[in-house]
């Protein structure tokens, strides 16, 4: 008897929890009713750091002001996490980054907005970008902007060592020779990411990457990839090489910044991060030294998604082509050290910051991240062998690489 | 007349209670049971149809398929053995030890002493987390106390040589006998399994046991304080040195707590969450990642709830085992 | 009398012992002290010394005026202030019920409370994200607060503690014609004072350090509690910068109010550990 009032109490909890659920419930196949008049306009950032999410914020004042919409910029702390739990709870915000190598994931289970035919004249950006956000024959989301990797040099710590600006390595071996002089002279020679994201540079230098072009087929486990990692991994190895942490920093442009480090590859955004917490180094950026098969660099990119469950999706469309004209984004050029996604912009850009050569000519011959969905976990696991890469055996690294890229490929 | 209004009343009393705990513990779990039976990708609700419904795929693929998920799982469990291996022996003699001293009789200002020690237990772990980030740290204190004794300190969060790998290493086996290396057991070679701890996984040990120690003392406290003063006297009659007391006498005197600690640390060891989402994340090379921090991972990094749920309930099952276990292992030999 | 040197020699081990791990346990709140009020160079030069080289507190300035810290403890203050008032009042309504009333189903009811127990929490994460999600309530304050505003062992304990006290004041309550809830009120609950004190700061501190629920109730930063600001802070987003003198000054500014529960209410915290210890 007492069990079964036990049970019904359950069962009526239950029941009153199913009965709340409303929304939840439905289905969701429909297209999503949507607002008419001023709306509210959520945008969901990851933010470089401070500068990046003024500049938006202020970006977004005006087009709210001017548009008479509202429009709230949150900074994320790790925007995959809050994306992914948004879109779950059928709530997403209406504007948010995506990056290159998510677009993939949420294109494929339908959480995007395919706008790229509303946005005006998507030719103008980049054809790697469009590629870069292209699923099934579809541009997605406009390119907010892009970056490239860089070999950045603190020249007071050069000098240090006796070098001068005819030593700064355009080869693999140049870069060894003078890590070998830095290191001598009491530094670390290089600063350098412990992930894909910095170490891939080197693969691209040998003439290898994780996935063949079109990004069909896995190409991980390669002489090419091989060579590149050996040659890092000696790196580590004589400690010319180090990574942020062990260098007490989270990342490899704050060792660079705090004098730790003679070099380092970074990105462009390393520009506004030591113009605000570094304010005193000295540096100047140069192409990444080029490898057996010739110069190679990364390049990234995100692009302002909009949720397909947004409800707003006019003034979201709307709100991204104000925050993609040329001018807009030399302003954000400006304030954070990023560079245009459109074509229209790159001379007004190169002719403003000549510094920045090196970041703007990797364009040139950069590669773009891995575009296809449920490769998130196998980068993630080949960035956690390059982790342990200085006492690992780069050819079994390769070729489990290789094994979950062909998995996840697969399907 | 009572007994119907008590019955009411005691129902009104409790109701609360068993409404939320129902509302959000049953019922979620329920939920969860489902989701693990699915291929739900983390859009809309989970309970609409068109949800693939995947059978036991999520339970297999950590077992059975050879791949990324299986490797992973069987990573964490192979870190959180290791970790259990060492916190759950480590704070269970470090609480002990403490009370033992503090119960010295003739000791006094024993209330200052036993405050220090539980102090750890009852501040926030992530406020200590970052405390131990700090005292870690490559410049930090734990490597500028090394250093004054001419010991160069590891950098503790980025190194994930395991500690049996190290020491194996000293005495000049640095690369892996093929036998090890070429032979794997569910996904991992034989090599990786006996890789020990992590240096990283270390520092998380030595917090952990540093912030629990003192809870665990505080429980042998209380039943040393138990024990009747007679006993104590009868054995130093008897000419017992302190070790045989201590093994003949307090011991089994106090075996219901220590059963009670090595529950306790068994359960919370296999729980470990929130030093592992503070301090490391699972990184560097996955030596610190657990179940709970993978499951956790699974579901909101990438999308894969029916996993993350399957592999909640599998940490679930390892944890309910592991009490009964212990549970028939005290029976055993008190009989 | 015999025994009078080796007592000596006795008493000093021990007290070496105690000293000794005294400073283990209380020398890290020592360092994060003085490093909080240390420069950064200051602090990655000296992590060990206890004296700040210059003192600076330029880390609180910035943990005030920078970061969100002020927004997380407000957070933190009200759904702190809720969860232990509704803790202390439905655990020790429902300990009362189990331990004196007659219904049926009570048996039940406190088996299944000493099985919620033994649920580990972080196994929890999942499905509790679920079930807040489905009732439309994911990231609201409603989220942070009604999944954990009662407590199972709160429950336990409080029917430990009636059951240990007599009955008698309440049936001459009760014969003097009062209701139950009026006999629990006015007769019952002033009688159990010592308990609802430990249930009080044991709520106070278990909602205070709460971390794991904020990470799948809420994701909007307006909501973050101190422990989760704080995971944050720490775990922080690219250019930030290591800055251990404000993360330290940040998390000893969490630690601040349970530290000063624990020195003023000790006895309670111990009973609670002790009492804790009785459930398995």
């Amino acid at each position: 008897m007492p069990h079964r009032t036990v049970l019904a109490a359950f069962a009526a909890g239950a029941l009153l929890a199913s009965a709340a659920c409303g929304s939840g419930f439905d289905d969701d196949s429909a297209d999503t009713p949507q607002r008419s008049g001023p709306v509210s306009l959520q945008i969901l950032i990851g933010s470089s750091g401070q500068a990046e999410t003024t500049a938006v914020q202020e970006a977004a004042a005006k087009w709210a002001s001017s548009s008479g919409n509202t429009a709230t910029v949150t900074p994320a702390q790790d925007l995959t996490q809050q994306l992914g739990q948004a879109f779950a709870g059928d709530s997403p915000p209406d504007v948010f980054y995506v990056d290159a190598v998510r677009l993939a994931d949420y294109a494929s289970v339908g959480a995007l907005e395919p706008y790229g035919d509303k946005i005006s004249n998507p030719d103008d950006f980049y054809e790697s970008l469009r590629t870069a956000f292209t699923y099934d024959g579809k541009l997605y989301c406009a390119p907010k902007d892009f970056s490239t990797l860089a070999l950045v040099v603190n020249t007071d710590l050069w000098s240090k060592a006796g070098l001068t600006e005819a030593d700064v390595p355009t080869t693999w071996d140049q870069l060894t020779s003078v890590s070998q002089k830095i290191k001598s002279s009491g530094t670390v020679p290089l600063a350098l990411g412990d992930t894909r994201d910095r170490i891939g540079a080197f693969m691209v230098q040998a003439g290898g990457w994780i996935t063949s072009a079109d990004g069909k087929t896995a190409t991980a486990d390669s002489p090419e990839n091989l060579q590149a990692l050996q040659y890092v991994q000696g790196l580590l190895k004589n400690k010319y090489a180090q990574y942020p942490k062990a260098l007490d920093a989270g990342w490899a442009g704050e060792a660079f910044g705090k004098g730790k480090a003679a070099m380092t590859i970074e990105g462009n955004w390393i520009k506004g991060a030591l113009r605000a917490d570094f304010p005193n180094v000295k540096y100047t950026v140069h192409p990444l030294p080029a490898g057996p098969k010739g110069q190679g660099t990364l390049s990234f990119t995100t692009c302002w998604g909009v949720a397909a469950k947004s409800k707003n999706k006019d003034a979201a469309v709307n709100f991204v082509e104000a925050m993609t004209t040329a001018e807009q984004q030399m302003t954000f050029a400006k304030a954070f050290g990023v560079m245009p996604s459109r074509q229209s912009a790159g001379a007004q850009f190169t002719q403003q910051y000549p510094d920045d050569k090196a970041f703007i000519d990797g364009a040139g011959y950069a590669q773009g991240p891995v575009n296809a969905p449920k490769m998130d976990s196998v980068l993630a696991d080949f960035d956690t062998g390059l982790q342990g890469l200085a006492n690992g055996d780069p050819k079994a690294l390769l070729g489990r690489v290789q094994k979950n890229t062909e998995s996840a490929l697969g399907r | 007349m009572r007994t119907r209004s008590e019955s009411l009343a005691g129902w009104l009393f409790v109701a609360p209670v068993v409404l939320i705990l129902g509302v959000f513990l049953l019922l979620p779990i329920l939920m969860a049971l489902w989701v693990s039976l699915t291929g739900w990708n983390g859009q809309g609700s989970p309970f609409r149809s068109g949800v693939p419904f995947v059978g036991a795929d999520n339970y297999t693929s950590l077992f059975t398929e050879d791949g990324l998920p299986r490797q992973d799982f069987m990573t964490s469990i192979r870190n959180n053995v290791y970790y259990v291996l060492l916190v759950v022996p480590a704070q269970t003699a470090l609480a002990l030890g403490l009370a033992l001293v503090v119960n010295q009789r003739m000791l006094k200002r024993k209330g200052f002493f036993r405050t220090a020690f539980y102090f750890p237990s009852v501040t926030s772990s992530v406020a200590i987390s970052v405390v131990f980030l700090f005292v870690f740290a490559n410049s930090g204190a734990v490597n500028a106390l090394l250093g004054a004794v001419g010991i160069d300190g590891p950098v503790w969060f980025d190194d994930s040589r395991g500690l049996i790998h190290v020491l194996l290493g000293t005495v000049g086996v640095d690369n892996p006998p093929g036998a090890l290396a070429n032979h794997s057991v569910l996904g991992l070679t034989w090599w990786d399994w006996v890789s020990g701890p992590s240096v990283a996984m270390c520092a998380i040990i030595v917090l952990v046991v540093w912030t629990t120690s003192g809870t665990f003392m505080l429980m042998f406290l209380a039943a040393l304080q138990a024990i009747p003063q007679q006993v104590e006297e009868a054995s130093l009659i008897d000419g017992a040195n302190r070790w045989q007391r201590l093994r003949f006498v307090t011991i089994p005197m106090i075996r219901p707590t220590m059963f009670l600690v090595l529950t306790l640390g068994l359960i919370s060891t296999w729980q470990v969450f929130d030093q592992i989402y503070v301090m490391s994340q699972g990184n560097p090379a996955k030596t610190t990642l657990t179940p709970a921090f993978l499951s956790y991972r699974t579901a909101f990094k990438d999308f894969e709830y029916g996993r993350g749920a399957a592999i909640s309930f599998v940490l679930f099952l390892i944890i309910v085992v592991m009490t009964l276990v212990q549970r028939w292992m005290l029976r055993e030999r008190r009989s | 009398m015999r025994r009078q040197p080796r007592g000596l020699v006795n008493t000093f081990v021990g007290y070496s012992i105690l000293i000794f791990f005294a400073l283990v346990f209380l020398y890290p709140f020592v360092i994060q002290l003085a490093n909080s009020l240390k420069t950064e160079p200051d602090a990655a030069a000296n992590p060990l010394s206890p004296v700040p080289g210059p003192v600076s507190f330029a880390s609180f300035e910035r943990i005030f005026e920078g970061t969100d810290f002020p927004l997380w403890l407000g957070n933190s203050l009200l759904v702190t202030l809720v969860l232990t008032a509704g803790r202390v009042f439905f655990d020790s309504l429902a300990g009362y019920a189990l331990a004196r009333l007659r219904f049926a189903g009570r048996r039940a009811i406190f088996a299944g409370v000493v099985a919620v127990i033994a649920v580990p929490g972080v196994v929890l994460l999942i499905p509790k994200f679920l079930v807040l999600n489905q009732l439309g309530i994911y990231d609201s304050y409603t989220a942070l607060i009604l999944p954990i505003i009662v407590d199972a062992a709160g429950v336990f304990i409080m029917k430990q503690f009636f059951e240990s006290v007599p009955a008698s004041m309440e049936e001459a309550a009760r014969i003097d014609g009062a209701g139950v809830f009026r006999t629990y009120w006015s007769v019952v609950l002033p009688m159990a004072r010592p308990a609802l004190i430990t249930l009080t700061i044991l709520s106070f501190q278990g909602s205070w350090n709460e971390f794991p629920h904020t990470l799948v109730a809420v994701q909007n930063p307006d909501l973050f509690t101190l422990p989760r600001g704080l995971a944050d802070l720490v775990s922080g987003s690219l250019g930030t910068g290591t800055q251990y003198p404000l993360k330290l000054g940040a998390a000893l500014l969490a630690t601040i109010p349970v530290a000063v529960i624990f020195v003023i209410f000790q006895r309670y915290f111990v009973r609670g550990a002790t009492e804790g210890a009785e459930k398995g």
